[in-house]
């Protein structure tokens, strides 16, 4: 499944680096990204990932990061191929 | 030259403002390292109000800075310097990363100019820590040093708590400026737990016939433990708990079936099966918890309680979530009837059936009885604190804990080296506790240098090891689920821990016949400084029940198969 993110985050060093780098640790394969200044001193960044995890748990886990303001989530787009090496949560050892 | 005179009053070193900003948050103890980057503030420290423990590694002063934040549910404070020292509290960090402890981590970097250039002991310590701090940050003026302190600690103990790291160049650390302090800023707050979820979950609750609570970490996290037990003792129902629960109610509550999970009791896992409502209480659903997910509480509608939205659905869809704080949502749930006595008889029956035996046949001293022993020397007074492997779930299985900040345990990273330093956390946060480190023969040789740390402070604190020559849980595995292809886990050449620990300057015994036990037990509680008991056991003994990997809970292993 894509889903898109609009992310509003601080301009605080690190910001960007840590969001993005939630976005694949948590499972999500990062297809598109691109960030700019917002109004103020904080920047906004719009991301493409996909993934067979739900969108809006990646949704709430970016909003508990201290340097990330809000989140918004576009409806999921298309159904698409299981992307190799991002599987759906299955625990076994 | 001196500089001008009409400054000097205002401009004080970097250090010596983050001194003040930790003291005024309140802080007394830390633990840590010094070296060479972090220079200036060691200098900053003779003097000041802080009491240093200087651990001998910077692992033994990142857990014990865990164990004093879980205790105290403060902040617990480690620092180090640049470089290896910072990259040596990472096992720490993360450990506290995981069972949602407050910590503050301040790191030594290199000076501002030279960072990124390969500088001696440089490390991006920001970098390598960011997926398991829950915030940092880099000061880059000596002005912002009182606003990131006050942040860290408000970050860090707020909401669901979690380690903050602050990086600290050293021209940031050494240089001048001004302090300037402003007011806390005001975190967002937890919103009130949602009304027409707490009346949906009393309408389940009323319906359930298989009602079942499993108490999580977070009960005692967020101080809710005497609302807990007042939630249960006027719904009835039946209670089960994770590892990190243990302690939230009583243990021999009669509502309480044990520990569920991959080593828990019986009754607990069968209680967890059967239910049909299953109501989580500050718990994650943890695989070492669930065993194969997709059947954990197969026929269960879940309510699940947690301050933290994104565990809500991360891992078993919740018919109903109650997100923010447990407290005001526990009193907000009000089943209009209490729990199906047929099913709390049932409930009753599996812990009277799967209760613990201590009549096994074993050769020598059976750990299972001792730790009960130990435990039943000194009723509800024990903080113990754990290691990792065999010895920690016989822990969780047979000691008795009323109180779950009495059991310190590393939980979600399952951190081998944890108990010794813990327990100097634990004892330093609560000086008046009795503290005892349980350990293995593995174990408390990944941070045995934190005898010393006992030895130079006076800390009084007691290590029960037992030693049963073998890395037991891998070994346990290797028997059972590799055929007992036996690989690098028999440890026959370990050294003399009772010579170890008195060449420390720690008293020491050993023991290995089950007659010795009681007053070895005696001994060790009444000493009146820092004691080791090691005792030796049986190595071929194993951990039961056991689920074995990707099998659902229920289908435990008693014994060998």
């Amino acid at each position: 499944m894509n889903h898109t993110l609009t992310i509003q985050l601080s301009g605080c060093e690190g910001a960007v680096i840590r969001a993005l780098g939630l976005i694949e640790r948590r499972g999500f394969s990062l297809d598109k990204c691109s960030v700019g200044e917002a109004d103020s001193s904080g920047r906004v960044m719009e991301v493409q990932v996909s993934s067979s995890r739900p969108g809006d748990l990646l949704k709430r886990q970016l909003e508990r990061l201290h340097d990330v303001y809000h989140v918004e989530l576009k409806p999921a787009m298309k159904l698409n191929q299981r992307r190799p090496g991002i599987r759906p949560v299955t625990r076994s050892i | 030259m001196k500089p001008s005179t009409h400054l000097a009053p205002k401009l004080r070193s970097g250090s010596q403002i983050l001194i003040e900003a930790l003291e005024r948050n309140g802080v007394k103890q830390i633990f840590g390292y010094p070296g060479g980057t972090i220079m200036p503030v060691y200098d900053a420290l003779v003097g000041s109000g802080l009491k240093h423990y200087l651990c001998r590694h910077e692992q033994g002063a990142a857990l014990a800075a865990d164990a004093y934040g879980r205790v105290t549910r403060k902040a617990g404070v480690c620092i180090a310097t640049s470089g290896p020292g910072a990259t040596n509290l990472v096992t720490g960090i993360a450990n506290a990363f995981m069972d949602s402890v407050p910590m503050v981590i301040i790191t030594g970097q290199v000076p501002s100019p030279l960072q990124g250039t390969d500088a001696f002991q440089e490390v991006d310590i920001f970098g390598i820590t960011l997926p398991i701090v829950k915030h940092s940050y880099i000061v880059r003026k000596v002005s912002d040093i009182p606003r990131i302190v006050n942040e860290a600690f408000q970050i860090a103990q707020g909401g669901r708590p979690g380690p903050v790291l602050i990086d600290l160049p050293k021209d940031i650390s050494a240089g001048m400026g001004e302090a300037v302090y402003t007011p806390p800023v005001k975190l967002p707050e937890a919103c009130p737990p949602d009304a027409a979820a707490m009346r949906k979950a009393s309408e389940m609750l009323s319906q359930a016939r298989r009602p079942l609570v499993i108490a999580g970490g977070g009960i005692a996290i967020s101080d809710s433990v005497d609302v807990f037990r007042r939630f249960i003792t006027r719904t009835g129902l039946p209670v089960t708990s994770t590892l990190k629960g243990l302690g939230v109610m009583p243990a021999d509550h009669p509502n309480f079936v044990g520990m569920l999970g991959m080593h828990g009791n019986g009754a607990a896992n069968h209680a967890v099966q059967n239910c049909d409502l299953l109501m989580v209480v500050g718990a994650r659903f943890d695989d070492r918890a669930t065993g194969h997910l997709a059947q954990f509480a197969p026929s269960a509608r879940i309510i699940h309680l947690d301050i933290d939205p994104a565990e809500i659905s991360k891992l078993r869809k919740a018919d109903v979530a109650i997100v923010g704080e447990l407290a005001p949502a526990l009193e907000g749930i009000q089943p209009e009837q209490p729990a199906n006595p047929g099913w709390r008889a049932q409930c009753a029956g599996w812990t009277k059936e799967f209760a613990w035996r201590y009549d096994a046949p074993v050769k020598g001293i059976y750990a299972p009885k001792l730790l009960r022993d130990l435990s039943n020397a000194r009723p509800g007074e024990l903080t113990i604190t754990c290691d990792v492997g065999q010895h920690q779930m016989w822990v969780a299985q047979h000691c008795k804990f009323n109180d779950p900040l009495q059991h310190i345990s590393s939980g979600g990273l399952g951190t081998m080296g944890y108990g010794l330093p813990a327990a100097i956390g634990a004892k330093v946060a609560r000086p008046e506790a009795t503290v005892v480190c349980v350990s293995g023969d593995g174990s408390i040789m990944m941070n045995i240098q934190e005898l010393a740390t006992l030895k130079r402070y006076g800390i009084d604190v007691k290590i029960l090891l037992l030693d049963n020559s073998a890395l037991g849980l891998v070994r346990q595995w290797q028997e059972i689920f590799f055929d007992g292809n036996y690989s690098e886990v028999h440890l026959a050449d370990n050294p003399d821990f009772a010579g170890v620990a008195r060449a420390f300057g720690i008293q020491a015994r050993s023991i290995k016949e089950p007659e010795e036990v009681g007053e070895a037990l005696e001994w060790l509680l009444s000493t009146d400084t820092a004691a080791m008991l090691h005792v030796s056991i049986d190595s071929m003994e194993n951990v039961w029940p056991l689920v074995p990997p990707g099998k659902p809970n229920h289908k435990m292993l008693r014994s060998n198969p």
